[in-house]
């Protein structure tokens, strides 16, 4: 169902099209937008008149013309249920962090860097035009990276600066032109980018004479940049070029994944085999092979790791505007006297439980890292009472250093992991669901020591059970081809894992909410570090128990602890790729706060409780959407 | 120009991206617009291009005549009057006709009092596919004629095996027989298959001695089109850049309009620059395309539309 009202808000150089693909989508599945805008544009004003012509329906488009700070306020209005930003990097991390705790959630659209793979099997006379499409004409949205292999590097610079003399500058309307001019903050941006780059060594060639007062940039080439100098890793501005030597395909993608963003690429290369090996490795959220700067609106456009997780175009680009039916709406649940910097910062400290009363004392549990249980940094337990106030067991005080083990563990099975064929995946889910089965009396009995009536324990670990087969048998489906008008060849919409994916279990349900969370994320290739229920982690680690036995090591890393502090070291760690979190208000915000670090995208209960045995909640596939994330790969046809 | 070394490593490696070739043929019509008086200019500087063609099976000694006349007085006296261009001695650039017809062509010009050159196609035009005595004897009985540019067709069994050595070496005797009749090499790029091939088949031409390259005879199925010419003039360049030399480019055949004429002036000078526009490294291979000129440039002068009989024909 639709979301509701959408806040809009847009940098001060946007472009109409920019506008549109995000306005129309959310009008066609019913919602409703405001938009803020620069005030120095007119055309959303106009689009918003003709919108209000619309006789039944005024409203449905309203533009507030405004400065940047006004972008909080807007996000912050009771009703406001998204708000959609695209812009600079900077903003929208500081968009993040002032929008923790209000009810809207955020899509993020950052950066407007590409990245231009040239292999020496390529057609380099090709490739320079794609370069300029990429980077020197009126549709590139920003600056270009661009590889080179080694062996054409000399042809391929001397062709590019070939064609860059035949570029032409003038303006926009004239239609004899290939690139304008784009404002003076533009401007001065690409000088400044061009002066630091040339005092840090680099050799800069720029095409034609242009004076310094005028207000068109000319096409720049940007080489022999020390790959560690503070401008190889800033964002490339429009419209330069920053060229980079490679070696062999594998330093290719090193070197092109080697950067906090994710936006678009293209691969240049005529061998089959390496384009589509090239294509599948770069984290980018379109690949374009042979081809560059091609869209559809039927094709998913966006991107990933710090170049924002938001899209528009194709399915994706619909359901950023929708939500499961019968979600209740958001609300701000924000909490004014939250500190951020100490929020999870201690652990307070647990007094020793009474004497155990009951069978034999059972060894403490540790954490369960690596595929094996191992003793926590802390050395130090803490007791878990059941329903009735007595000692249940002792579960291990994970810290700060485990979770770096456990996330260091689960990146080292990512790899092996997300090459698994699909089938390999469905067997080893299955498998765990039919050793959950055989352990059903054991995980039965613990719930009933939690206050659970024998007949729903059996209940719920018999959905656990046909949940992990669910989500096992959806193993199979990923990916899909698109139909685009106008291009002979397809266009394939992959789903691939999002990497390391970190889950904070809620308190309640402590074996089927672990389950649920579990299958969807293992289903789609992701490895995950997870913290168990804080109430009940036993349960948990049974089930770690069989997966001890059957799981490739690292693949499921379970941590127990201070849950608030274990939270605050996944929100900010830097190689989580995503974290769902079911716990309190405070520690939603503080999550939501926190991955503005590396904007991973997140996903927060604010609070309030799940109905993890209903099929919608607790199995729905807003659990699948959410465990992959989408690249759209390009493959124009034709000899 | 004597022809260089063959040098196989030269087309070894080469690739061709059909689309995106596609996609910089269509982008160069759309960009590069000339209007009022610079496209009455740049439509002269086009007449000047041209090699005003007959090839058809019913030449005889009247039409090639009246060819010749118009290839003189390629535009109607007044209106290059009102043009002031009267006096700048604007003429095609060549008269292009078979074998047979050289000799009444060459009479026909000196009786006009005209010295441009007559071309003659050779070697079995237009499909090539005779022995290689008769080809070589055709050369020299065009250039006894009187012929000074010979177009040759390329043997395209040979580009489809890829026997890049023999093409070479015939290109070669081709250009030997010449003698010091300028040589047009015709790819006939239409049946290469693909266009990588249409580069290497470029390539092999210029080593071998080609003054010029030409897309295509005119009677193919598809002749001269903005994606098999950008491959031509990049393997023009990439020539220039190996051995300093250059090569003249002339697409031929499918060229009618005036303002597909112009997008090939704007195709020539983005690729390879103004040094190029020039009739000794660039001709146009048309027959109907002068009377559409004339008709522009008709309306240019005039503002009216001309009739079929308003204009002399050719």
């Amino acid at each position: 169902m639709r979301t509701g009202v959408i806040g809009l808000i847009l940098p001060s150089t946007f472009s109409f099209l920019e506008m549109m693909w995000r306005i129309c989508p959310a009008l066609a599945v019913g919602c409703t937008v405001v938009a803020l805008v620069p005030p120095a544009s007119p055309t959303p004003l106009l689009l918003a008149q003709l919108a209000g012509e619309l006789g039944p329906f005024p409203g449905i488009v309203n533009v507030i013309s405004g400065p940047a700070s006004l972008g909080p306020v807007l996000a912050s209005q009771p009703g406001v249920q998204k708000v959609a930003f695209c812009g600079a990097l900077e903003e929208g991390r500081a968009l993040r962090r002032a929008l923790a705790g209000e009810g809207a959630e955020l899509g993020l659209v950052l950066g407007a860097e590409a990245l231009l793979l040239l292999s020496d099997a390529a057609d380099v006379d090709s490739a320079v035009e794609g370069v300029v499409d990429a980077a020197w004409s009126d549709r590139s949205p920003g600056g270009l990276r661009l590889l080179v292999q080694e062996s054409v590097w000399e042809e391929a610079m001397r062709r590019l600066q070939a064609r860059m003399e035949r570029l032409r500058s003038g303006r926009g309307l004239d239609g004899a032109v290939d690139m304008g001019a784009r404002g003076t903050a533009a401007r001065e941006l690409a000088q400044r980018y061009v002066r630091e780059a040339q005092s840090q060594g680099a050799q800069v060639f720029q095409a034609g004479d242009v004076p310094l007062d005028s207000p068109f940039y000319p096409p720049t080439l940007v080489s022999d940049l020390p790959p560690a100098s503070p401008c190889a890793q800033a964002e490339v501005p429009w419209p330069v070029v920053v060229a980079s030597p490679f070696r062999t395909a594998k330093e290719a993608l090193a070197l092109a994944n080697g950067t906090p963003r994710g936006g678009s690429a293209s691969v240049w290369s005529e061998r089959l085999g390496q384009a589509l090996e090239l294509g599948y490795g770069l984290r980018a959220g379109t690949v374009w092979i042979n081809s560059h700067g091609l869209r559809d609106p039927a094709v998913p456009t966006g991107g990933c790791k710090e170049s924002g997780s938001s899209w528009h175009g194709g399915p994706d680009g619909l359901y950023e505007y929708l939500r499961p039916s019968g979600t209740p709406t958001r609300l701000s649940y924000l909490s004014k006297d939250l500190n951020y910097d100490t929020f999870g910062l201690a652990v307070p400290s647990t007094l020793p439980a009474g004497p155990e009363t009951g069978p034999t004392p059972a060894p403490p549990y540790g954490l369960f890292v690596g595929g094996r249980f191992q003793a926590p940094g802390a050395r130090s337990s803490r007791p878990i009472q059941d329903a009735v106030g007595n000692l249940h067991g002792y579960v291990a005080e994970g810290g700060a250093k485990d979770i770096r083990g456990a996330v260091e563990a689960a990146h080292q099975a990512a790899s092996g992991w997300a090459g698994q064929s699909p089938a390999a995946r469905t067997a080893l889910l299955w498998a765990l669901a039919a050793a959950l089965e055989r352990r059903e009396s054991a995980l039965a009995s613990r719930l009933e020591r939690q206050g659970v009536e024998l007949k729903a324990a059996k209940a719920e670990v018999e959905l656990s059970v046909r949940r992990l087969r669910a989500w096992g048998a959806q193993a199979q489906a990923q990916g899909q081809t698109l139909q685009v008008a106008g291009l002979r060849g397809p266009v394939l919409r992959l789903r691939e894992p999002l990497g390391v994916l970190a889950i904070v279990c809620p308190d309640e349900r402590p074996l089927l909410a672990f389950v649920s969370l579990l299958a969807p994320a293992l289903a789609h290739g992701n490895t995950v570090v997870m913290v168990p229920s804080g109430a009940c982690p036993l349960l948990a680690l049974e089930v770690c128990q069989d997966m001890a036995t059957l799981f490739p090591a690292g693949l499921v890393n379970v941590v127990t602890g201070d849950r608030d502090h274990l939270t605050r070291c996944l929100a900010l760690h830097q190689d989580v790729q995503a974290l769902w979190y079911f716990g309190s208000a405070q520690g939603s915000q503080f999550v939501e706060w926190a991955s503005a670090g590396n904007l991973k995208p997140v996903w927060v209960s604010r609070g309030l409780p799940r109905a993890w045995e209903q099929e919608a909640e607790g199995a729905g596939p807003e659990l699948g959407l959410r465990a992959a994330r989408t690249k759209a790969l390009w493959l124009p046809m034709g000899d | 120009y004597e022809g260089h070394n063959k040098d196989l490593s030269w087309i070894s490696k080469i690739q061709v991206n059909h689309p995106a070739v596609l996609r910089r043929a269509e982008q160069i019509q759309a960009r590069r617009p000339v209007k009022k008086e610079w496209q009455a200019a740049w439509l002269l500087k086009a007449v000047t291009f041209i090699d005003l063609t007959t090839l058809s099976g019913d030449d005889t000694s009247s039409n090639i005549q009246r060819l010749c006349y118009k290839a003189k007085y390629p535009i109607r006296e007044d209106l290059l009057k009102a043009l002031n261009m009267h006096d700048k001695g604007i003429t095609t650039a060549a008269v292009c006709v078979y074998p047979a017809r050289v000799c009444d062509a060459v009479k026909a010009l000196k009786a006009v009092g005209c010295n441009i050159p007559v071309a003659s196609v050779a070697t079995g035009f237009p499909a090539g596919q005779t022995h290689l005595k008769t080809r070589l004897e055709e050369i020299r009985l065009a250039v006894e004629d009187g012929a000074t540019e010979i177009d040759i067709v390329i043997n395209r069994t040979l580009v489809l095996t890829g026997q890049w050595e023999a093409l070479y070496g015939e290109i070669r005797q081709f250009r030997k027989a010449c003698g010091e009749a300028h040589l047009k090499t015709i790819l006939a790029t239409g049946e290469l298959g693909s266009l990588t091939n249409v580069y290497k088949a470029s390539m092999i031409a210029m080593m071998a001695g080609s003054d010029f390259i030409k897309t295509s005879t005119g009677k193919e199925t598809v002749n001269a089109t903005f994606p098999v010419a950008i491959v031509m003039l990049r393997a023009i360049r990439d020539f220039f850049w190996k051995t300093g030399n250059k090569i003249g480019f002339k697409p031929a055949g499918g060229i009618r309009s005036a303002k597909d004429s112009l997008a090939w002036l704007s195709l020539v000078k983005e690729e390879l620059g103004d040094e190029w526009l020039k009739p000794e490294l660039f001709r146009i291979g048309a027959s109907t395309l002068l009377s559409d000129i004339e008709r522009q440039i008709y309306h240019h002068v005039t503002g009216r539309y001309a009739a079929y009989h308003d204009l002399p024909m050719s």
